[in-house]
């Protein structure tokens, strides 16, 4: 069946796009904000994590009681998360009750009640949420390391510091607020069951007078990059390795894509093989893709016992410089089928597609069908994978790890 | 939505939910075994789990890279999970890779369990064992269960300890593949847009020779040790605090009752201990679940907390059920409950891989087909009436309870 697309820009800014999908009674939303993490004012990080809470806590004519009754009676799920680049705010529920949860989000986004009283748990969960992170090296080495990585302060914890956290208060990131929650720049994405027209004239009713100004561009510096280590007594070192790649919107995309999913696309892929199954160095290693819109990265993590773990960071080094070495035709063929499969299996889910809807018009200005993905690639050649791995190859990586005993670099090659 | 069902002449079951508009089909073995089949008096803690690993590992026909290279081929998103009582092996591909996914699924369980394998794979299951260690909530859990089911059989750790693993031998593993890999034991389990002809045919003619024999369980009722314990962990910042109470097992009609109660009582949002702990920043974390399993239940609930708020997080949420058991739920409590779950359900049974685990759990363990709409039908049958006197019946506050951070 043919995808449909819609999109709609109103005039306070807000954008609208949409999918409709057949065979779903669900419907999903994802808004994103222009007031995530990055920013966050210089000394006020964990401003977005606390917003994340504290919108919640009240909005419009109801209460935080009220404001979670009204959405658990829709059946809404609902998830808010700061994010480097946008506070992104999430909802699914039946396709039936996206009008009335459209309304309460009106509420939550242009009429929060952002109370003193209220404001204090919220950070202090934050503070807790911090704490937390370090009971968990895993899930900590890939937030430490997007800080190395990314330009400051595009790669900044969400969480903020201890310190950050106490000096925050409610008349300041109401302030911010007012500035970032706004209709301009934001994106509204809804996937699944709904009809197009009554959507647009929801929205148009519930957001229509919405206002606040454009947000200011992010000014960055560069990243700090090179070699980390946290000594920590834990079980497993955790090793992270992180090199640039081409951003969502670089034509070389898709043969990042192809190349993350040669590394890992599979257990039958490079990193798997190579580091467990033929030695069994770890139980996990993976090559992640992340791109923010000017700046993208592949991400490597492998975790395993200290003995073991000199050995596995060679390993997964060597792993990725000899992509430059070519890439086999099978490999390249294996890694189109995953990359397609992956996609339509996707496209079966409501909350999946609306966050690729909102991911493509942030990154694109556009929405991209499945054809037209699919096309491009099936375009990947061979030669165009070891292009790419020419102009983004495994050097000067940015290294962190965790555990007992510093490890040896990489050297530079 | 249809359902089908057939058995072959060995005791294998098929069935499947077949939806011919999705996009993808999902198949799965379920096999009716984990740790809590495994004797606690042989050195054979764990072989469920690293039995699984080894059904990658290769089999008369293929090697161990066969087997990733052709689920990579079909760009099938595939994995296994083994828990103390079900070892479930998938994989979710497109419509035209049915027949290939099946045979590569079916060749997996009967596997060659070469020894060099075994010895490879033996110390990923060691390195496995060391990352949950670095896991607090998952070390807590663990232990928990232990010590909440005493002698039961559902004490058995899932992962093994170094030691067992270590000492566990090939012929072990063999031995115990023997005892409760028999096609009557086993559940094949499809979803989604498929053909169910040709997964019957293929279904035979891969799994037909399979030889049965008799696999039995033991599914004794567990009402919980109710002992405290706390491990100390100078090196944590937080403490994690588990709580666990019976409840009703996986064939008991009061599942969609306990079901609503925890969504009221303990959902991540909006509920008691949302409202008594996590608003009010008492803890961070605070929720409590409904297990259902074979034969029996468990209520469990989680806190992570200041050390220094620790107690009185646990207090707080003591007061909570207890007022619950008085007071019982308001509607208004009732109403969001069930909406939040046929909401959460409904959303999950749109994808087949989502539908895939319903399907296979309803079969295994009450060897029924409800079609989602019957699910949840059944929650929103449940009165306030029924979900009071569970936790009344049930008493949430008989619990076994472990605290595992930096205080004593």
């Amino acid at each position: 069946m043919a995808e449909e697309f819609f999109t709609r820009e109103f005039d306070n800014g807000l954008t609208l796009v949409a999918q409709p999908m057949a065979q779903v009674s669900s419907s999903a939303i994802t808004i994103a904000l222009p007031a995530g993490a990055s920013r966050d004012p210089a000394d006020s990080a964990g401003s977005a994590s606390t917003a994340s809470l504290w919108l919640l806590r009240g909005a419009g004519d109801r209460d935080t009681r009220q404001i979670n009754d009204v959405l658990d009676s829709l059946g809404c799920q609902h998830h808010e998360a700061a994010q480097s680049e946008h506070l992104l705010v999430s909802a699914a529920q039946l396709g039936r009750n996206l009008p009335k949860v459209l309304e309460v989000y009106a509420d939550i986004l242009g009429r929060p009640r952002l109370t003193d009283e209220t404001f204090i748990p919220c950070r202090d969960l934050v503070a807790q949420i911090l704490d937390g992170l370090e009971d968990e090296p895993m899930r900590n080495c890939h937030v430490l390391m997007r800080e190395k990585f990314y330009p400051s302060p595009l790669g900044r914890n969400p969480l903020g510091t201890k310190e950050s956290l106490s000096g925050l208060k409610p008349e300041s990131l109401r302030k911010h607020l007012k500035n970032h929650l706004t209709p301009n720049g934001t994106i509204m994405a809804v996937a699944g069951n709904f009809d197009w027209k009554e959507l647009s004239e929801t929205v148009e009713k519930h957001f229509g007078d919405w206002n606040g100004p454009t947000p200011d561009e992010v000014s960055t510096s560069p990243a700090e990059q090179g070699a980390t280590h946290i000594t920590k007594d834990t079980a497993q070192v955790q090793i992270t390795l992180a090199y640039p790649a081409a951003t969502i919107n670089d034509e070389l995309n898709y043969a990042a894509r192809i190349t993350q999913m040669i590394l890992c696309g599979g257990m039958g892929a490079r990193l798997f093989t190579e580091v467990r199954e033929k030695r069994a160095l770890v139980y996990a290693v993976v090559a992640r893709y992340h791109s923010l819109k000017d700046f993208a990265g592949l991400f490597v993590y492998a975790g395993t016992t200290p003995q073991r773990a000199q050995e596995t960071l060679d390993v997964t080094v060597g792993e990725l410089r000899r992509l430059a070495e070519g890439v086999g035709e099978d490999e390249l063929a294996r890694a189109r089928t995953q990359l397609k499969s992956a996609l339509i299996m996707q496209g079966e889910s409501t909350s999946a597609r609306a966050d690729a809807l909102a991911g493509d018009f942030f990154h694109l200005g556009r929405l991209r069908g499945l054809d037209e993905i699919s096309a491009a690639i099936d375009a990947v050649t061979v030669q165009d994978v070891m292009e790419y791995v020419h102009a983004f190859p495994a050097e000067n990586l940015t290294t962190l790890t965790i555990g007992p005993d510093k490890l040896q670099a990489p050297n530079p090659t | 939505m249809q359902f089908k069902q057939q058995t072959l002449p060995n005791g294998l079951t098929i069935i499947a939910e077949v939806n011919p508009s999705a996009a993808s089909m999902a198949a799965g073995f379920f096999v009716r075994t984990g740790s809590r089949d495994e004797s606690p008096t042989l050195p054979i803690s764990g072989v469920s789990h690293f039995l699984e690993h080894m059904m990658f590992k290769g089999t008369d026909r293929r090697s161990p890279f066969d087997i990733n290279r052709e689920f990579d081929e079909m760009g099938a998103a595939y994995n296994a999970f083994t828990s103390e009582e079900n070892t479930v092996y998938f994989g979710a591909v497109l419509p035209e890779f049915q027949n290939r996914v099946l045979d590569l699924l079916a060749d997996m369980m009967r596997p060659a369990l070469r020894e060099d394998d075994f010895q490879t794979e033996k110390k990923v299951i060691l390195e496995e064992i060391a990352l949950y260690q670095d896991r607090p909530q998952f070390r807590l859990y663990e232990k928990i269960m232990a010590s909440h089911f005493g002698e039961h059989p559902l004490s058995h750790s899932v992962l093994g300890t170094p030691e067992s693993i270590q000492a566990l031998k090939r012929d072990d593993m063999l031995d115990y593949f023997n005892r409760r890999y028999s096609p009557g034991n086993v559940t094949l389990v499809a979803t989604g847009n498929l053909d169910w002809d040709a997964l019957v045919d293929k279904a035979s003619s891969s799994c037909g020779h399979w030889k049965a024999y008799s696999v039995s369980r033991d599914t004794p009722e567990s009402l919980g040790t109710r002992q405290s314990d706390a491990i100390v962990d100078a090196k944590l910042l937080r403490q994690h605090i588990g709580t666990m109470s019976a409840g009703p097992g996986a064939q008991d009609e009061r599942r969609y009752a306990a079901c609503v109660l925890t969504t009221i009582l303990g959902d991540v949002v909006g509920s008691r201990l949302f409202y008594a702990l996590v608003e009010p920043a008492i803890a961070e974390e605070a929720s409590c679940t409904y297990e259902p399993l074979d034969g029996t239940g468990i209520f469990v609930t989680f806190i992570s907390a200041d050390p220094d708020r620790a107690s009185e997080a646990v207090k707080i949420a003591r007061d909570e059920y207890d007022k619950f058991m008085v007071d019982g739920p308001t509607d208004q409590e009732m109403d969001a409950a069930r909406n939040k779950i046929a909401s959460a359900a409904t959303i999950k049974g749109e994808l087949p891989m989502g539908r895939l685990t319903a399907l296979g759990f309803d079969w295994v363990y009450r060897q029924e087909y409800k079609p989602l709409a019957d699910h949840i039908e059944r929650i929103f049958a449940v009165t306030s009436e029924q979900v009071h006197e569970l936790a009344k019946q049930c008493d949430l506050n008989a619990t076994t309870t472990l605290t595992l951070g930096p205080n004593e």
